[in-house]
């Protein structure tokens, strides 16, 4: 398990991180949002033992995260962390010793790794002829070469293609599926909801909101209504919680207020002519997020 | 950490060695070296109008002709420049002579009684002569003269003997560290290129080696990768350590390559006589030269002392530059900066270089003695001055301390700079930023 106890990182005047706690278990995807300049970064730098933190504890397995135990640890940075220099296999072979893997068994599961994303050809291709994709690729092999206990992801779909994500999606889970604890951060909530169950979102170093997204999402109050019919939009408008209705499509959207007043809006519409849809939604992560991070901006 | 401290070393020295560039620029090191060891014998087998024989031809009037044709063969024995000349009586007529000036080249040379000076000599050119060579002529000349001078005044050939025979100046030194003056020049000119020069060059290397790797890593972020499995103090370490092998490596090789320089001249000088008898020089004259100059001087007998500590002082300071290096690169955050940066460790390097060559002038100068125990600059003036005898081995081996300590002192206290440089990718607040490293 990974533990994250009231850490706080200062830079200067600036909270990187403002007493952020929370805990990730085996098997357990965590997502770690906010916008550019939030905090995630500096949280991931702070596991990964890269920056000491100025209050509070990261504890792995019970034990504070040190050198001894970064062998158990992967970690895609965001931007591209690899010599571009180098071939393919002498950059895996490189950070796959620093990990304590003897050469042999790097090859072994270099060559499974790049048999299973389709770039098994570039094996001795330098680094600097490949494309972005494939560069993500191969940083992605290289952090998760060793099998980790604990695999942090920042952005890890930067510069893929749709099929791409998916793959990396599908090798995500495997993780998970084996007991990893993985970490990982995207601006695309939509990646975030599809297998995330707990996650946080900071704005300015503080957490702005935490849990279980399904909790989040329960508790998230405001409602979507889905509507195929022939309303009197100024009607619906005045019906109590509704906050607005637009026309998109040949579909009205019909925001919510409170999960509360959803039973007699619906009573309402069912009177209308030429009634085909009617859908229920709860709000995405995306507008949660938005509507949250806007408003601790606005503070 | 250990195995990966080696595997960190081992990457980074076989990334500099086992790349195409290293190979080639060793190839051009090597054919410049061999090139500049036998510059002469190249020119020489070329060719060019120094190539041509200067011949004197010899009008005798008076009955010297075989003084000075003796005399002129004594001093081309000793200077290399006249080997290729010859000196041959003329007995026929002055306007045949000067018809061989015209056509060949020939220097005429017509000796005429004097009233008031014993003899005097015509001499008719076509061309320029070597001023050398007309040096030469000229002593000769006079040294004829004055043999020819005191045999008419009846100084017999045995008295005449004795007055030319060079008179015997038995040096004793009291200070046996010290050299003496005649030698110090050839001792400086020779030692000089072939230890201070090789680790100026060595010392540019380095610097610029270890700034490069560590900015290559920080502008690609993998540096984030290395520190987050090996220690900053083993980054720093692996750094220094394949550095150091690398250029007592590249040092090694230089030495190879000057032995291969010397050997290629030794074996060819023997061709190039064949092809030009009088103008080749053997290597192993020169050589029995520069050693019997530097056995007169004492040096070779030092040489068991001054060796080791050369090699000690140089080791040492390589590290010391391969500290400052590893600090200032991890401080910047492009190679850009490190350029900018590394200008004044350059600038302390070059500013020993010079030093080191102007010891020789300004002897016993104590600004360069006090100099000589700075560490960086220690490296290249302390040799020098113990060769020459300007300071004793103590002096070097204070010179050796202050290096030692002031490498533990950056080690110690610049390794909490590198651990917060090398994860520093702003230029803002650097100085502030390093100065609380240093002070936690």
């Amino acid at each position: 398990m990974l533990q994250v106890k009231n850490v706080t990182k200062t830079y200067g005047k600036l909270k990187a991180v403002n007493d952020l706690s929370f805990e990730v278990n085996e098997g357990e995807i965590f997502g770690l949002l906010g916008l550019n300049g939030a905090g995630k970064t500096t949280m991931f730098r702070m596991i990964m033992g890269l920056l000491d933190q100025d209050k509070g504890d990261i504890i792995l397995d019970g034990k504070k995260i040190d050198y001894n135990i970064t062998d158990k640890i992967g970690f895609l940075t965001e931007e591209r962390s690899l010599l571009t220099k180098m071939t393919v296999y002498d950059q895996v072979v490189y950070y796959g010793i620093l990990k304590s893997m003897k050469e042999l068994d790097i090859e072994k599961k270099l060559d499974y790794w790049l048999n299973k994303f389709s770039i098994k050809d570039y094996k001795y291709t330098k680094i600097k002829e490949l494309s972005k994709g494939n560069q993500q690729k191969i940083q992605f092999i290289t952090a998760i070469i060793h099998e980790p206990k604990l695999l942090i992801l920042d952005e890890p779909f930067s510069g893929l293609d749709p099929l791409n994500v998916e793959l990396f999606k599908k090798v995500i889970l495997d993780f998970k599926k084996k007991g990893s604890i993985i970490i990982f951060s995207s601006h695309r909530m939509e990646h975030v909801e599809l297998f995330c169950e707990k996650l946080v979102i900071l704005v300015k170093g503080k957490s702005v909101i935490q849990g279980y997204l399904k909790d989040i999402k329960n508790n998230y109050q405001k409602r979507k209504i889905i509507v195929r019919a022939s309303l009197n939009k100024e009607k619906v408008k005045k019906l109590d919680g509704v906050l607005d209705v637009e026309l998109v499509g040949n579909e009205y959207v019909i925001d919510v207020k409170e999960n509360k007043y959803i039973e007699n809006i619906i009573t309402n519409l069912v009177d209308y002519p030429n009634l085909t849809k009617l859908v229920v939604e709860e709000a995405s992560l995306n507008e949660i997020f938005i509507a949250k991070v806007g408003a601790e901006y606005e503070k | 950490m250990k195995n990966k401290l080696m595997f960190l070393t081992k990457l980074s020295l076989n990334k500099k060695i086992k790349s195409k560039w290293f190979i080639i620029v060793n190839i051009i090191i090597c054919v410049f070296i061999v090139g500049l060891v036998n510059i002469d014998n190249i020119i020489k087998f070329f060719g060019g109008d120094f190539n041509n024989e200067t011949k004197f031809i010899v009008i005798d009037n008076v009955g010297v002709y075989d003084d000075l044709s003796f005399k002129y063969n004594e001093a081309k024995n000793v200077v290399d420049g006249l080997s290729n000349s010859s000196m041959n009586l003329f007995t026929n007529t002055v306007e045949e002579a000067t018809n061989l000036v015209e056509n060949e080249d020939n220097i005429l040379l017509i000796i005429n009684e004097s009233k008031d000076n014993f003899f005097e000599i015509e001499m008719i050119v076509n061309n320029t002569i070597d001023s050398l060579l007309y040096q030469s002529l000229v002593s000769s000349i006079n040294s004829t003269k004055e043999n020819y001078a005191l045999k008419q005044y009846n100084i017999s050939d045995e008295m005449l003997s004795s007055i030319e025979k060079p008179v015997l100046i038995e040096k004793t030194r009291l200070d046996e560290n010290k050299s003496v003056d005649e030698t110090l020049n050839l001792v400086i000119s020779t030692v000089f290129p072939v230890v201070i020069l090789p680790f100026f060059m060595l010392t540019m290397f380095l610097v610029q080696m270890i700034g490069g790797e560590i900015n290559e890593e920080k502008t690609t972020k993998s540096m984030e990768i290395i520190i987050a499995n090996v220690s900053p103090r083993t980054h720093f370490l692996s750094k220094m350590f394949s550095s150091n092998i690398f250029v007592i490596f590249q040092g090694f090789l230089l030495f190879c390559y000057s032995m291969i320089a010397v050997a290629i001249r030794f074996f060819t000088s023997s061709s190039v006589s064949a092809i030009n008898n009088s103008l080749s020089t053997s290597i192993t004259d020169y050589t029995s030269g520069i050693i019997a100059q530097l056995n007169y001087s004492g040096i070779i007998d030092r040489l068991i002392y001054i060796v080791p500590l050369t090699i000690i002082l140089m080791i040492l300071t390589f590290v010391l530059y391969s500290l400052l290096a590893g600090i200032l690169a991890s401080m910047t955050t492009s190679i850009d900066d490190y350029n900018q940066v590394q200008t004044p460790v350059i600038i302390i390097s070059v500013i020993g270089y010079y030093l080191s060559t102007l010891s020789a002038v300004f002897e016993g100068a104590l600004f360069i003695k006090v100099l000589a125990y700075i560490p960086l600059l220690s490296a290249m003036l302390a040799p020098s001055l113990l060769i020459a005898g300007q300071i004793t081995i103590f002096d070097v081996i204070i010179s050796i301390v202050i290096l030692v300590v002031v490498i533990y002192l950056l080690f110690k206290y610049g390794l909490k700079v590198y651990k917060v440089g090398i994860l520093n990718y702003s230029s803002t607040n650097i100085w502030k930023k390093l100065f609380k490293a240093v002070k936690h």
